[in-house]
Parts: C-alpha cells; sequence; structure tokens
C-alpha cells in the first residue's frame, strides 16, 4: 500500500480509531496485524520473508542472551547476519554479481554460465533486513537483553509506517515503546498531522512533478544539451529529497500519531556546508546504521589515519550497493566516501562562525559537489552517466522545458520548500507564524497546494526499490 | 481525542470552503477557454455539430487539415484529436457528441497500444472537468480508478494541474498566436521538417490484451454503427521502418470483425523517407497533412456516396 494512495487515506484514519478504542493489551495485535496486510498489499507471498528474518534473528538473540561463551555467541550473531543478508543477497544481488562476475570471466576469455533468478525484488527487503540485524548486534553487544514478547519483536520488524522505506528504527529506541501504555495525545497528534500534510506536500506537490521532467532527460540524456542536463540533475537532487524526506515525514507523523517516536531521517540537507555535514542531515537512520555497525567495529576513527579513510570509503561503498545492485550506486557510494576522506586530508570541515558570504559559498559548492553524485544515482547505466557528464562540459543548445505549465509548477515547489527550509534553517520562530490562525492558514494552503498542483498517478517511492 | 477530532474538523472545513471557491473559480474559467486544447475538448464535446470528424491522439490533431476537408467535401469539418490521449478519451468523447447529434462521416485515427499501460488510464484526468455534467462519459472516467468518484468530491480536483493552462486558455493572445500557426476547426499543424535518415523501430510484438482497452475500442465501432454513422479506421503515416506491429495488427482484425474500413497508411510510399513532409518518425508537418488529407477526403467521398 502506497502512502500517496486513496486507500492509505482510508486505510491510516480507520487504524488509529481502532487502535485507540482496543485495550492496551490487543494493541500490538492489532498493529501486527495491519502491519502485515499494510505489506500484503503489494506481494502476499513476500510477507514469508519478513517472517522469515523475524524468526531468525528473535531466535538467534533469544539463544545469544541465554549463552555464556562469547565464541559461541559470536557463531550465533554470525549465523544470524548470514541468514539474513543471504535472503537480500538472493534477492537483491545474486543477479548483479553474476552478471558483473560473467563480463569479468569472458574479458579474460573465460565463459562461465551462471543460473539465473528472475525474482522480483521485495519491497523494503533492506530497510527491515538492516533493522533486524541491527537488533541482534545491539543484543550480542548487549545494548539492550533479547526481546521476550515475539509478538512485539514482529511488530518491531514490520511496523508499518516505517516498514518499507524506513527510517530503520534501533531496537534500543522503538521496542520499550511496543510496551509502553499509550494514550491518545493531542499535542503529539496535531504534530504529526502537521508532518504527514507536508510529506504529502513534498511527494505530490514537489517530487512527483520533477520526476516528469528528469525522466524526460535521464531516459534520453543524449538528446539533451548541457543546460537541460544540469537543470534535470537540480530537478532530481529535490526529486529525491521530496520523495525519500516526504515518506520519512508521513511515516512519522503517522507513527506520532499512534504514540510512536520515530527517529528523525532528514534535516534540510542542502543546507549542509561540507559533504561530512550533508550526511549528518540526509537518510540520518541509514548513515548513522553504518556508522554503528560498520565504520566503529571496523575501528572508525580510532585507528591509524590510513586505516581510518580505508574505513570510511568501505563505509560508503557499501552503502552505495545497499541503495542498489549497480555499479552507479557503487561509483555514488564511492564518490561520497572520497569526499569524507578529501575533507579530512584537507581540514575542510566548515568552523564554527564565518561569514555569511563564506557559509553560503560552503553551501552551494557543497551542492554542486552532491549534485555531481547524484549523476550516477540518477543515470540508468554507467555508460548514461558518462554521456551526461560529458554533454554537461561540452554540449551547448538549446533548453528543454517540456510542459511550460508542468516546468512553472517545478520551480513553485521548489521556491515553497526551499522557504520553509530556510525558515526552519535559520529557527525564526516568527511570532506571526506561530500563531494558530497562520498555521490553519498555512496547512490549509498546503493542502490545497495538493489538490491544485499534485501529481495524483500513484507513483512509487523511489527508495521503494532499495 | 475530541479536541483534536474539533481542529481537524475546522481544519477541514477550511479547506471544504476553499475548494468550493476555488473550484468553482477554475470551472468557470475553464469553460470560458476561447483557445487551446482544453477549448478544442469542450468544443468536441459539447459544441461542435460537424458533419465530419475526426477523433484520435496528437496524430489525428496534426494529420487531419479540416480546412481542406470543408472546402473540397462541402462539408464542416472538425478534428476532436488530442495530444497523448488515446482510445478511452475517443469513446467518451463520441458518446457525448452522439447525444447532441449525428455526424455524417467520422474518422478514427487509430495510436496506441491495446496492451496495459497505466498512463493511458492517467490520462483519463483530460475528462474530469466534464464528469459531473456528462453522464455519458461517466463510465468511461471511472476507468482511471475505482476511487475516482470519491476524489471527485473535491472541486479542485478536476482541474488538478491546470491552472495556468486555463489561464492562458483565456489570453486573446493565445487565440491569435493560434490563428497565426494556421489552426482551424481543432486542428493543429506543425511545422518544420524531419531531418537525418529514417530508423527501423522496434514495434509491438504479441502481448496480453487490456480487457479494457480492447472492449471499448469495441464499443467505439458498435456506436457509429448504431447511430448509423460511417466510420473510417485509419493508421496515418509514420517516418520509419517496422517489421510488424501487433496492435496495428489487431486494430485490423477488429474492425474486419466488425466490418469497419481500415486502412493502414504505415508503410505508404507516399510518406515514408520523406522527411519534408513529417515534423517527426510520428508526426507529420502541415505539407505532409496536406498531403495526407488530400487521400482521406478521397476516402470521405467514397464513404459518404457508398452510404447515401
Amino acid at each position: 500500500m502506497l502512502f500517496n494512495s486513496f486507500t492509505y487515506l482510508l486505510f491510516f484514519p480507520l487504524v488509529c480509531i481502532f487502535y485507540f478504542v482496543l485495550p492496551h493489551r490487543m494493541r500490538w495485535v492489532f498493529l501486527l496485524l495491519t502491519s502485515y496486510f499494510f505489506y500484503m498489499n503489494w506481494e502476499p507471498i513476500y510477507a514469508l520473508l519478513i517472517g522469515s528474518s523475524t524468526v531468525i534473528t528473535y531466535a538467534c538473540a533469544y539463544f545469544m542472551d541465554s549463552l555464556r561463551v562469547d565464541r559461541k555467541r559470536k557463531t550465533l550473531l554470525i549465523l544470524c547476519i548470514v541468514l539474513n543478508f543471504g535472503i537480500l543477497f538472493l534477492f537483491k544481488y545474486y543477479n548483479f554479481i553474476t552478471d558483473s562476475a560473467f563480463d569479468l570471466l569472458t574479458y579474460l576469455g573465460l565463459r562461465v554460465d551462471f543460473p539465473k533468478f528472475s525474482l522480483l525484488l521485495p519491497v523494503g527487503i533492506s530497510f527491515y533486513t538492516f533493522q533486524a540485524v541491527g537488533y541482534a548486534v545491539d543484543v550480542y553487544k548487549k545494548r539492550l537483553p533479547h526481546e521476550k514478547h515475539f509478538g512485539k519483536y514482529a511488530l518491531f520488524v514490520s511496523f508499518f509506517p516505517q516498514l518499507v522505506a524506513g527510517p530503520i528504527e534501533r531496537a534500543t529506541s522503538l521496542l520499550p515503546q511496543f510496551h509502553k501504555v499509550i494514550r491518545f495525545d493531542y499535542g503529539r497528534a496535531i504534530d504529526g498531522t502537521k508532518l504527514i500534510i507536508w510529506g504529502y506536500f513534498m511527494k505530490v506537490v514537489v517530487a512527483d512533478r520533477l520526476s516528469i521532467y528528469v525522466d524526460s532527460v535521464y531516459n534520453n540524456p543524449e538528446m539533451h544539451s548541457s543546460i537541460s542536463l544540469v537543470v534535470a540533475t537540480i530537478f532530481f537532487a529535490f526529486q529525491i529529497y521530496c520523495d525519500f524526506g516526504g515518506y520519512s515525514s508521513i511515516a512519522i507523523g503517522c507513527a506520532k500519531i499512534l504514540g510512536f517516536d520515530l527517529m528523525t531521517n532528514f534535516r534540510r540537507p542542502y543546507f549542509a556546508q561540507t559533504c561530512g555535514e550533508f550526511w549528518h542531515r540526509w537518510h540520518i537512520s541509514l548513515s548513522t546504521w553504518f556508522k554503528d555497525y560498520v565504520y566503529i567495529p571496523m575501528g572508525g576513527s580510532r585507528v591509524s589515519t590510513s586505516r581510518r579513510y580505508l574505513n570510511l570509503m568501505v563505509a560508503f561503498l557499501v552503502s552505495g550497493l545497499w541503495h542498489g545492485a549497480n555499479w552507479t550506486f557503487v561509483i555514488w557510494g564511492g564518490l561520497n566516501g572520497l569526499f569524507q576522506v578529501l575533507l579530512i586530508v584537507f581540514k575542510l570541515n566548515a568552523p564554527k562562525s564565518a561569514a555569511k558570504w563564506a557559509t553560503g559559498l560552503r553551501i552551494l559548492t557543497t551542492f554542486v559537489l552532491i549534485n555531481f553524485t547524484w549523476i550516477f544515482f540518477r543515470a540508468n547505466s554507467l555508460t548514461d552517466a558518462t554521456v551526461i557528464i560529458k554533454r554537461i562540459a561540452t554540449q551547448s543548445g538549446s533548453f528543454f522545458i517540456g510542459d511550460n505549465a508542468g516546468f512553472i509548477y517545478s520551480l513553485l515547489g521548489i521556491s515553497i520548500l526551499l522557504a520553509k527550509d530556510l525558515y526552519d534553517e535559520l529557527n525564526l520562530n516568527l511570532p506571526i507564524a506561530e500563531h494558530t490562525y497562520s498555521k490553519y492558514l498555512w496547512y490549509t494552503s498546503l493542502t490545497l497546494m495538493i489538490l491544485l498542483f499534485g501529481v495524483f498517478d500513484g507513483s512509487e517511492f523511489i527508495y521503494f526499490q532499495f | 481525542m475530541i479536541k483534536y477530532a474539533s481542529h481537524l474538523l475546522i481544519g477541514l472545513i477550511l479547506v471544504v470552503i476553499a475548494d468550493i471557491a476555488i473550484g468553482k473559480a477554475l470551472e468557470y474559467f475553464y469553460f470560458n477557454n476561447e483557445s487551446g486544447l482544453l477549448h478544442r475538448t469542450t468544443y468536441s464535446i459539447e459544441e461542435t455539430e460537424a458533419d465530419v470528424l475526426v477523433f484520435g491522439s496528437s496524430r489525428a490533431n496534426h494529420h487531419y487539415d479540416t480546412k481542406l476537408i470543408e472546402e473540397q467535401t462541402n462539408l464542416s469539418a472538425y478534428n476532436t484529436g488530442r495530444d497523448g490521449n488515446f482510445i478511452f478519451y475517443q469513446t467518451a468523447v463520441l458518446k457525448s457528441v452522439l447525444k447532441r447529434y449525428t455526424p455524417k462521416q467520422i474518422v478514427l485515427d487509430f495510436t496506441g497500444t491495446f496492451a496495459f499501460n497505466q498512463s493511458d488510464y492517467d490520462r483519463l484526468s483530460s475528462l474530469l472537468p466534464y464528469y459531473r455534467g456528462h453522464e455519458e462519459m461517466r463510465d468511461v472516467i471511472l476507468l482511471k480508478s475505482k476511487f475516482e468518484r470519491f476524489k471527485l468530491w473535491s472541486d479542485i480536483y478536476p482541474y488538478n494541474s491546470l491552472l495556468t493552462t486555463i489561464a492562458v486558455g483565456n489570453l486573446e493572445f493565445n487565440k491569435r498566436r493560434e490563428n497565426n500557426v494556421g489552426a482551424y476547426n481543432g486542428y493543429v499543424p506543425m511545422h518544420g521538417t524531419m531531418q537525418g535518415s529514417i530508423e527501423t523501430v522496434k514495434t509491438d510484438t504479441m502481448y496480453d490484451i487490456d480487457d479494457n482497452k480492447a472492449r471499448v475500442f469495441e464499443e467505439f465501432l458498435l456506436l457509429t454503427k448504431e447511430h448509423k454513422v460511417p466510420l473510417l479506421v485509419v493508421y496515418s503515416p509514420v517516418n520509419y521502418t517496422y517489421a510488424s506491429d501487433y496492435s496495428i495488427e489487431l486494430c485490423g482484425r477488429i474492425c474486419a470483425k466488425h466490418q469497419i474500413p481500415f486502412i493502414d497508411f504505415s508503410r505508404s510510399d507516399d510518406f515514408v523517407s520523406k522527411g519534408d513532409l513529417f515534423h517527426d518518425e510520428s508526426h507529420l508537418n502541415a505539407a505532409g497533412a496536406e498531403l495526407f488529407t488530400e487521400k482521406i477526403i478521397q476516402l470521405i467521398e467514397d464513404s459518404v456516396i457508398d452510404n447515401r
């Protein structure tokens, strides 16, 4: 079920009403059932995969906690990781690895045929696998005891607001919330509703509108001039932010209304002054996951300088691969890792206070560098990415606008987004904006803009494919 | 919870009031358009009483010169073709037309595919402004989604993404611009010629048929039969070569089943490889349209005479 579908608009209010009407002891059952119902709207059979991941991690954590010998605990953890990532590998990476191996062997003059699997990628598999594995690691590291209640653990893995596209929650934060008695809270519900409206605006008005232009240009890069490709890349930067940020906002808002706190996933990323800061603002739940479960276990920054660089590169390359089974994502991750290394090598981290023009220049430079990485992220293939970069550098020509009205709505959407992000970034808190009437006006206007300018073709969220 | 519900209700009331006010204003300006594609759709659905009606997508819109048809046949003509809109749109428009009057000749320019394509359903949004006033179109419009009738509770929704198009359609400047490019009775000529050599294009191979599309296409044919309107189904020229096209084959088969003439110009030597007659590989320019319309006029004359 898509957040931006009419079905969800009926589903969520009904879930809320029943959830708060039910006694506390039955709520987890209800949420578990609705979460599986939510997921099974795509491909019912793939609910078995979530079920398997849940059972594997629960059993491993359960036995891990009861064992005292470290070696055995470690073996169990490895078994848990191998099984979970094995499923992920089979569905997401098998064909990519075998295709790449085939290409390499053919290049070396060898011909080896690998069996092919034509499996549909289960929606959100990378998200819930990481969340479940994170739990097993936390139990192994004794950050929390294993969850005794299997049903509530199953709910932790499948909680519908964040099941298919995050935020990737930590067991230490979300699991305890399923044990608390939750009462309806007016303030939280209002905050949640605001987040949902803003999330829909980001997705339907900005992201889906921009995608029309971006797809036209990126699907035929050899037909477009430098200026069109630059505009399409900038549009994509905002598209992916609004697509994924919008989803996160709706997810956090829905969970908030139900009484749960999910972690912030985006904090105005394009106001970052360095590429390092960007990753403290972009997909925060994933970047902190990689920091906690990949970078730090490898030694993090408490190792030799060269090893630290290696750790950073590995974390970002794996992060790239997490996004998709394609070399374009690996290069995207590699470039982001390289930027982090260069920041450290040249000591380019932003000073705490700086002149406004210097701050502006840093934000702009970071935006340009991040946009460069987006080319690889969005291009359909490595060949396309090289064509795009080459044409941006060399190909002058006419500017493709496409549908005039659509282009105007795109610019309008980006302007409103930037104005809101700027307002939040500067923490202005103007009294007039905080007034109840102003808030009514703002959220009513957002809703009307969704009706007026939204794209209602029920397009999927980009991050579902990851 | 009551406090939350009351705030939600106030917000909802504000949205409903604004939705009605803005929706009514958009409705007024939409139906007040005097030029542009929105006007052409409204005119096709609500006003035209032309003897010869052309149905189709952008290819129909740019290929059938209505002025030429009128001059050479002494029959009035209107081109209802609209960019990116295929059989669903065409059948819905036909239903409205036949409710008002019976044309003397209909030409359906077939383009598209009988395979499922979500965007064909999404494009039905171009008919949403007519949902309330045209009961006869509703069954087609509701193919868009099972929730469409609920979405249409909103007054703004039918005019989604149309604000600037509605505004431009109300400007005198747009009317003048259309006249300057030679638009006439729905027909909008394209200018410029296609450069370069022609390519062999990979066209449709066998696919699963979308039942809705096949049914609605047949409905179009049956409606014209029912109202005794002579119908010509045409596949207009393209400037590429292809091995075979399953969609064209299917169209031909369905037409044959209902004994409707189907004329395929996709391999016509008069057009293929003649870049000076094309704007791009799928669209004729004004010169191409003139030559093509001459051929259609001949067919219309034969058809009208045959059916007298």
